[in-house]
């Protein structure tokens, strides 16, 4: 495969996954401004710092648990209609998820207050976040139908999506309370611009001996799909206008939400430090341009029915069409503009981390960073060399939280460089190897890092990819 | 600034090196083949004997159904083949003859089945008729709106059979392949 298919391929798969990413080579590299993001509450060191503009962060993630790329389209001769049945519909059940998250900073920066103990930072970035998945029962549906499958109830629940494209100013204070705890909250207005759920359908489809005929054919349903901002970029697009609507759902003229970030740092002792973070813990409300789809009822059909003796003396009727009829009495379709709240995908990191190897400088046993936010001897906390420890990260899904453990090594090699290593295991990878990048070059701050570097020896069989980069101008005033 | 574009580029560059891929046939998609057999019944009908007895004349019933499950565009254009199962059951002192017509929008006649049934006690009929592939042409299916059906009583118009509820019951599934791709 020629590098270019493999740049495009592991764009398409790194661009797919970006929405809800787990980004756990980026939380605690306390050199990275970005790393507020993760935890206001981190201890951040700068007297100012300013993202440049589109580039400070970008990220995307994109993940399936179950099937990869190469499963279904490597070049190995087998039938891909072999390779559909074995590896997906014989292997892939509910729980298997297909999800994509990227996000898109185009302002972010930072300053500390006359207060020297405070850090106030701020920004605004676009996020996209979808997850479907394997909606199981309904593939068995499509690709092999219901034919011999008496008594077999086919799942409509099966089908479990949500997807969002936001906008987010966000507002954060970042407090050293004492030399021991650093406590950040940050305050978000989300400006919806498209979100789509079908998360709660419940009911079933089966057939059955009939009463009367060879088979009964029940339907159950009790199905919504949600939607807002659809219809104006349809309307949008037939217009010739699609960037005009963007730009004004973006910027509140779309759905709103309100959402919090909180976080803290505790020094257990000089060495050892406990983090932790909630993010998006909010809400949206989606109410203009959203509309609403349901099927809900239930009926049992046996097919066109006459009892002669019965229906004697109506047997001119139309019976075919009293029965679609029927059906769509006693399961209508139906839409409505209903306005609707959705939950934010709420996130929770946490690290347990030892830092060792000697303060950072000169070999100075006490020379500390002497960070902006040391306000005075009792302040000061020295920068180690080497930081070891272990993550949690957890985030709300549709099917319950979805959790990742990770282990962590950092290196710090100057006031220049800092290299993050990291292994994590979750649903998708038991083999993920992480690494990321700090360069510091004067005021220009320049991270980068990306993980499941296995996967990269054959990319296509990658079932999860996900990267971050960005670039900051810091100050840490006079030092 | 010149340091860290080197840097960038020494990374990215690192990365296009490294990374690969096993050959991938995206093409493949076009081989896919969605097919799915759905079954479900079409329909049933019941004559009792009480009412078969009431009619003079040899055939005690003729009607034309409405049917147009089979010209909806989404089945006919992607329907492949099928078998439809009928079932008569004949439980009335009389043979009877059934016939099941298909017909298009100009009434015409595309297809009989004509079933014959002894008095009973007798055994329930079972036949398959298959459509498309080695079965009878699918445009039959396809050009069917209308189902007309036909009953003869081939015997007396008085006897009453001792079985409970005596009737003709003509009972019809199908099971249809469609090809989605």
């Amino acid at each position: 495969m020629s590098l270019t298919k493999c740049l495009v391929l592991g764009c398409f798969l790194s661009i797919s996954g970006i929405l809800a990413q787990n980004k756990q080579v980026l939380y605690d590299f306390n050199e990275i401004p970005q790393s507020l993001l993760l935890n206001p509450g981190m201890e951040a060191d700068f007297m100012w710092y300013a993202g440049v503009p589109l580039l400070s962060g970008i990220s995307a993630y994109a993940g399936s648990n179950g099937i990869s790329v190469n499963d279904i389209f490597a070049d190995d001769g087998v039938d891909i209609n072999v390779k559909v049945r074995e590896r997906a519909l014989g292997r892939l059940t509910p729980r298997d998820e297909f999800s994509v998250t990227v996000q898109l900073e185009y302002l972010n920066g930072g300053f500390r207050s006359s207060n020297p103990n405070i850090f106030y930072s701020f920004g605004g970035y676009l996020e996209m976040d979808n997850i479907a998945y394997w909606p199981q029962d309904y593939a068995a549906l499509i690709f092999e139908g219901n034919a011999d499958q008496r008594d077999r109830e086919y799942d409509l629940g099966d089908l479990k999506s949500r997807g969002s494209m936001v906008n987010v100013l966000h507002f954060g204070i970042n407090k050293m309370v004492d030399r021991n705890l650093t406590f950040g909250i940050r305050g978000k207005l989300y400006s919806g611009i498209l979100d789509y759920s079908s998360t709660s359908n419940k009911g079933f489809l089966v057939n059955t001996v009939g009463k009367n005929n060879t088979l009964a054919t029940t339907l159950d349903a009790d199905m919504v799909l949600r939607t807002s901002g659809v219809q104006a970029f349809d309307e949008a697009n037939d217009s010739g206008a699609p960037a005009d609507a963007f730009i004004k759902r973006a910027l509140f003229g779309g759905d709103l939400g309100v959402g919090v970030d909180v976080g803290f740092t505790y020094h257990l002792s000089d060495k050892t430090t406990i983090t932790g973070s909630i993010l998006d813990l909010g809400l949206m409300y989606h109410y203009n341009d959203s509309k609403s789809y349901s099927l809900r009822g239930r009926a049992t059909v046996e097919g066109i029915e006459v009892d002669i003796l019965e229906d004697f003396a109506n047997l001119n009727r139309d019976f075919w069409q009293d029965l679609v009829d029927e059906l769509e009495t006693l399961v209508p379709f139906e839409t409505d503009t209903k306005s609707y709240v959705t939950f934010r995908p709420t996130k929770l990191y946490g690290s347990l981390r030892y830092d060792f190897g000697g303060p950072l400088g000169r070999g100075r046993q006490f020379d500390c960073d002497c960070s902006a936010s040391s306000a005075g001897g009792s302040t000061l906390r020295a920068k180690y060399r080497n930081s070891v420890g272990a993550q949690v990260y957890m985030i709300n899904r549709p099917r319950g939280p979805q959790v990742a453990i990770t282990g962590f090594y950092t290196r710090r090699i100057g006031n220049v460089l800092a290299l993050k290593a990291t292994y994590t295991a979750d649903k998708f990878s038991y083999t993920n190897i992480g690494l990321g990048m700090n360069f510091q070059a004067g005021p220009v701050n320049l991270y980068l890092m990306a993980d499941n570097l296995l996967s990269y020896q054959n990319i296509a069989a990658s079932k999860y990819a996900s990267f971050q980069l960005g670039m900051n101008i810091i100050s840490w005033g006079r030092r | 600034m010149r340091g860290v574009q080197i840097l960038v580029a020494v990374i990215f560059g690192f990365l296009l090196v490294t990374s690969c891929s096993e050959k991938q046939d995206f093409n493949q998609l076009d081989d896919l083949e969605i097919t799915p057999t759905f079954e479900t019944s079409i329909f049933y009908i019941k004559a009792q004997e009480s009412l078969i007895n009431r009619v003079s004349g040899l055939s005690f019933f003729s009607q034309d159904f409405n049917f147009d499950a089979f010209e909806e565009p989404f089945f006919a254009e992607r329907v492949r083949s099928g078998v439809i199962t009928y079932e008569l059951e004949n439980t009335t002192s009389k043979p009877i003859e059934i016939a099941f017509d298909f017909l298009d929008t100009n009434d015409t006649v595309l297809d009989t089945e004509v079933f014959q049934m002894d008095s009973a006690p007798t055994a329930t009929i079972v036949r398959d008729v298959a459509y498309g592939n080695t079965g009878k042409n699918l445009d039959i299916i396809r050009n069917t709106t209308k189902i007309r059906l036909t009953a003869r009583n081939l015997g007396d118009s008085n006897s009453t059979s001792s079985l409970p509820d005596p009737a003709v019951i003509l009972r019809t599934s199908a099971k249809f392949t469609l090809e989605l791709k």
